[in-house]
């Protein structure tokens, strides 16, 4: 089917510096010409809200993981009628998805069996399960942390591993039994990861469906926040910091400390100096794990970083806080209140509803949408954030251990493989150690491979990927599509018209109205949590998504615009809690917008219009 | 019996006296709502006006008429309108008048203050009865005289030839329909309108939709214009906003001293009417009065150019609204529970559009 915009895959033209990406990543992940019929079938868009940028090929694990764990829940587990699962290509580096065409009719009927029987199974049980869940996701991480991965390939094994019986494997076994162990539990983690997260979807769009048949004109963002929950543990790191602020802010030597200039390490140090400083270390220890193993981004990629790496974030917002203590503000989110401001709008909608069947539909919608929804809120802390960030600290450890050995020139470089070309590097190590000294490893073509995919990655970051490929949609409707990924009808539509856009010849944004307000002012582009720091009290925050690391900047900006994302975004939702307007998923805001920019951020219409150009 | 009633001092129990239009400013008043003032020349005022002689002679045409014959019909009702113009108000009447609209002057310490001189039939509960004529508003009547005026115009809107047609369609005593007469202070309107409590196109019961013009509301009434339109939340206050590009407006000429259309100045025409606090404030008084009818409504409202916010804000009229409150309500979501919906959620077909 001829159609005009998109490309076909296999028509794309990738940059000469691109040359040599495809052998990154697993050969079925690229498109090819024995599966070019079904390909081009179907339609394929850049997921942007979960791999933006060039995909390291060992970043490519989550991905590997969520297409299977995601779909299978949806095809083979919990069996959703109507839907099948959503497939993943490369291109150039960039990650492309789809959701695979509906299955013949007879399959639905089966499905629709299963699907009752266990569905309304889990949400009856939905309270005791998450428990269930929790604890044995949080024995998975801390087996994930215990994985003992060799320091050093010992001169000779020690005499302990002889006597008294000889152990019958040693380090090079050790070794590889690591990485396995470390990707299997990974692949596991996310298996965990879906386990009700499609259900938790689900309930969301059939209390939005409910709202819409009562209320027709009900806005997104109002359907938002109905559900979102106010004691959700992603916002954990942030009361910790909270916390942290207020034990430090009553004894003036910490508060000194925290609020002085030194780089954290420094007020690490200072604080071990004195009982005080000291005591309050203590209570810091306790809040970082699990709390601070958040991840500065979205926990997607390795270079982002954690509060447990980057220390500089954590104490950024301590000082900011105790300072605003000083000032006599308060910093807590009020959480009954916010609790309470929710129930209240629920109850105010409730009175509108004319006859009493159909307030008992809204209210078993409600209560529905509530005991589950909690999992799509709280799982993220624990995957996304505390798991990931015990990988990216176990990857490390094999990773310094390769650049000991001479086999690769950094640490980081390790993610420049994929996680089945890993063991390639980790088996010639072991095995140039166990045939004895004076035996050359294949160190300088790792090390060439890990130069050149620099290179491409470097250049990929340059090159523009299109948005989508394949045979567009009239209609999308497929309800994870919409959810969580924001691509609907009108943004294919969207797509088709101005693929190549000129930024500074825009004038106008359009996104998803997430948080209602209009406001206007200057903005700042901030694409690295990093530069978060530069942001001033009133300014208009753009960025490319947000995350809980970024939670407190949220009370020193008047709105938000953000390139990706919907409405149950994390801007939106802490947008509306904190009453700023919000207009998140406009795809270019980070590029059409340059910082001190004056814009009309419309949160009601989802418009932000550029005023003055800076 | 009193022959003028002020709206504050008659409500619903007073219908037969004021008619419906008069009684439902009495309840908006007794509900807090800001109301222009004004008084009801009752139906009694009318009674006593139209008796003896004048009564006598208006029968004695009324028994003449061929109600087949349109040209008969349009001459006799001329003539019985004539008839009314001409025979002066028995002083009585006249005085209290008067005096009324002299009190009313002396509020707003603004000697022959503009008014709107309104009907308000007794008989517009009827099904389908819209008898009282069309000729039966009058904006920005200034002075004793052509207050009185225009009264005797409203009254004698009783006897157009459609009315009389409809009556006598339906077997309808011409004596047993009664009108009264609204004299209310002019809002000298910046913009106004029309509300709605629900979403007349889907029945929303969670928004109010607000149409406003530039100018005097007849505009939007009549639906002479394409009227900005104002979605508000009634729980968010959120507001959804339709700008229109505006062309006339209804004001008053102060030289040719009436009310008049003329083109909206071209930097007015495509920016709102309203502004966004008017139009919370306006959808906040929209929820009180349905709250105190108990049922949704269809509201007239403007907005004084010489007032400050929020005391620029006035309802002028308020009725239930007829379409979605006649449905009758059937469960929107057919009776069923959560996983009901779920299922039927889950089995609907998805389309990816291939």
């Amino acid at each position: 089917m001829a159609q005009k915009g998109f490309p076909m895959p296999l028509e794309v033209q990738y940059p000469k510096e691109l040359e040599g990406w495809e052998e990154m990543y697993p050969p079925y992940y690229i498109f090819s010409e024995e599966r070019r019929e079904w390909e081009e079938k179907h339609f394929w868009y850049h997921d942007k809200i979960h791999a933006p940028e060039p995909m390291y090929p060992l970043d490519l694990i989550f991905h590997e993981a969520w297409q299977i764990s995601l779909s299978q829940y949806t095809t083979r587990v919990f069996c959703i009628p109507p839907a099948q699962g959503v497939a993943q290509r490369m291109v150039g580096c960039y990650m492309y998805i789809t959701p695979v065409a509906p299955p013949p009719q007879e399959l639905i009927g089966e499905k629709a069996a299963l699907f009752q029987k266990r569905v309304f199974y889990v949400f009856d049980h939905y309270d005791a399960l998450w428990g269930l869940w929790l604890k044995k996701f949080r024995a998975l991480g801390e087996e994930m942390a215990n994985i003992k991965v060799p320091s050093e390939f010992p001169k000779f094994e020690p005499d302990d591993t002889v006597f008294p019986e000889p152990r019958g494997y040693y380090t090079s076994y050790e070794l590889i039994d690591a990485w396995d162990r470390l990707v299997n539990a990974m692949i596991k983690g996310w298996q965990y990861h879906f386990q009700y997260l499609n259900l938790a979807y689900l309930a969301y769009l059939l209390f939005a469906d409910t709202c819409r048949k009562l209320f027709p004109g009900i806005s997104e963002s109002t359907i938002g926040k109905l559900v979102a929950g106010a004691y959700v543990q992603m916002f954990k790191p942030e009361e910790e910091l909270c916390r942290l602020a207020r034990l430090a802010s009553a004894v003036p030597e910490v508060a000194k400390v925290l609020k002085s200039d030194l780089p954290a390490e420094k007020k690490i140090e200072a604080l071990k100096k004195t009982a005080e400083g000291n005591d309050w270390l203590v209570e810091y220890e306790k809040s970082k794990d699990p709390w601070f193993f958040v991840s500065c981004g979205s926990g997607w990629f390795h270079y982002e970083g954690s509060w447990t790496t980057k220390l500089e974030i954590p104490f950024g917002y301590l000082k900011s806080y105790v300072e605003r203590i000083e000032r006599g503000e308060k910093i807590e989110r009020d959480l009954p209140a916010i609790d309470k401001a929710r129930a209240e709008l629920a109850e105010e909608y409730r009175k509108l509803i004319k006859t009493d069947e159909d307030r008992k539909s809204f209210d078993d919608t409600y209560k529905a949408v509530r005991t589950i929804y909690k999992y799509a809120e709280d799982h993220l802390f624990w995957v996304e954030h505390w798991f990931h960030t015990i990988w990216f600290e176990k990857v490390r450890e094999f990773g310094t251990l390769l650049v000991k050995n001479g086999m690769l020139k950094e640490t980081d470089d390790i993610f420049l493989f994929n996680r089945f070309e890993v063991p390639y590097l980790l088996e010639d190590l072991a095995t140039t150690w166990a045939l004895g000294v004076g035996v050359p490893s294949r160190a300088p073509y790792w090390q060439a491979k890990a130069e050149k995919r620099k290179k491409i990655l470097e250049a990929a970051k340059k090159w523009t990927p299109i948005p989508a490929l394949g045979t567009p949609p009239e209609e999308v409707a497929e309800p994870f599509t919409v959810m969580l990924w924001g691509i609907t009808t009108e943004k294919v539509q969207e797509w088709l018209k101005g693929v190549a856009i000129v930024p500074t010849e825009v004038t106008e944004l359009k996104g998803f109205a997430s948080s209602a307000g209009v406001v206007e002012g200057k903005v700042r582009v901030v694409k690295l949590l990093e530069e978060i720091t530069q942001i001033e009290q009133g300014e208009i925050l753009v960025c490319p998504t947000t995350n809980p690391a970024w939670a407190p900047v949220f009370t020193k900006i008047k709105a938000s615009i953000t390139d990706i994302g919907g409405l149950t975004s994390h801007a939106a939702i802490v947008c509306r809690e904190y009453g700023i307007p919000s207009v998140t998923g406009t795809g270019i805001a980070t590029s059409v917008l340059k910082t001190g920019d004056t814009v009309r951020v419309d949160g009601n219409t989802g418009i932000v219009k550029i005023l003055k150009r800076a | 019996m009193p022959y003028v009633l002020w709206f504050d001092k008659a409500g619903k129990e007073a219908i037969s006296l004021v008619g419906g239009k008069n009684a439902s400013l009495g309840e908006l008043m007794r509900a807090d709502i800001p109301v222009p003032p004004g008084f009801s020349v009752t139906t009694e005022a009318y009674l006593a006006f139209v008796s003896g002689d004048l009564k006598e002679r208006i029968e004695k045409i009324l028994s003449q008429i061929d109600p087949t014959d349109m040209a008969s019909l349009e001459e006799k009702s001329q003539n019985i309108r004539q008839l009314i113009i001409n025979v002066p108000f028995p002083k009585k009447i006249q005085e209290e008048i008067e005096s009324n609209y002299q009190a009313l002057c002396q509020v707003f310490d603004t000697p022959e203050m503009p008014v709107a001189v309104r009907s308000s039939a007794t008989a517009e509960d009827l099904p389908g009865a819209s008898f009282a004529g069309q000729q039966d508003t009058f904006l920005w009547i200034q002075g004793v005289e052509e207050v009185l005026e225009k009264i005797k115009l409203c009254m004698a809107s009783l006897f157009t030839p459609r009315a009389i047609a409809y009556r006598v369609k339906m077997g309808f005593p011409h004596e047993k329909v009664l009108i009264s007469v609204g004299v209310q202070k002019m809002v000298n309107a910046r913009a106004a309108g029309v509300m709605f409590t629900l979403n007349p196109i889907n029945g929303d019961p969670s928004k109010v939709v607000i149409e406003g013009n530039w100018g005097l509301g007849e505009t939007v009434v009549s639906g002479l214009c394409n009227p900005d339109k104002f979605m508000v939340d009634k729980v968010t206050l959120e507001i959804q906003r339709e700008i229109s590009l505006k062309t006339t407006e209804c004001v008053f000429d102060s030289l040719r001293k009436e009310v008049v259309h003329k083109d909206i100045p071209p930097e007015r025409r495509e920016i709102p009417c309203i502004e966004d606090q008017e139009a919370l404030e306006l959808a906040r008084f929209a929820k009180k009065v349905e709250a105190y009818y108990g049922c949704p409504q269809d509201i007239e409202w403007a907005i004084d150019r010489d007032k400050p916010f929020p005391f620029n804000i006035f309802m002028v009229q308020s009725r239930p609204e007829t379409v979605w409150s006649q449905k009758k309500r059937e469960p929107l979501l057919g009776k069923k529970s959560a996983y009901e919906l779920l299922l039927e959620k889950a089995l609907k077909p998805i389309k990816i559009g291939f």
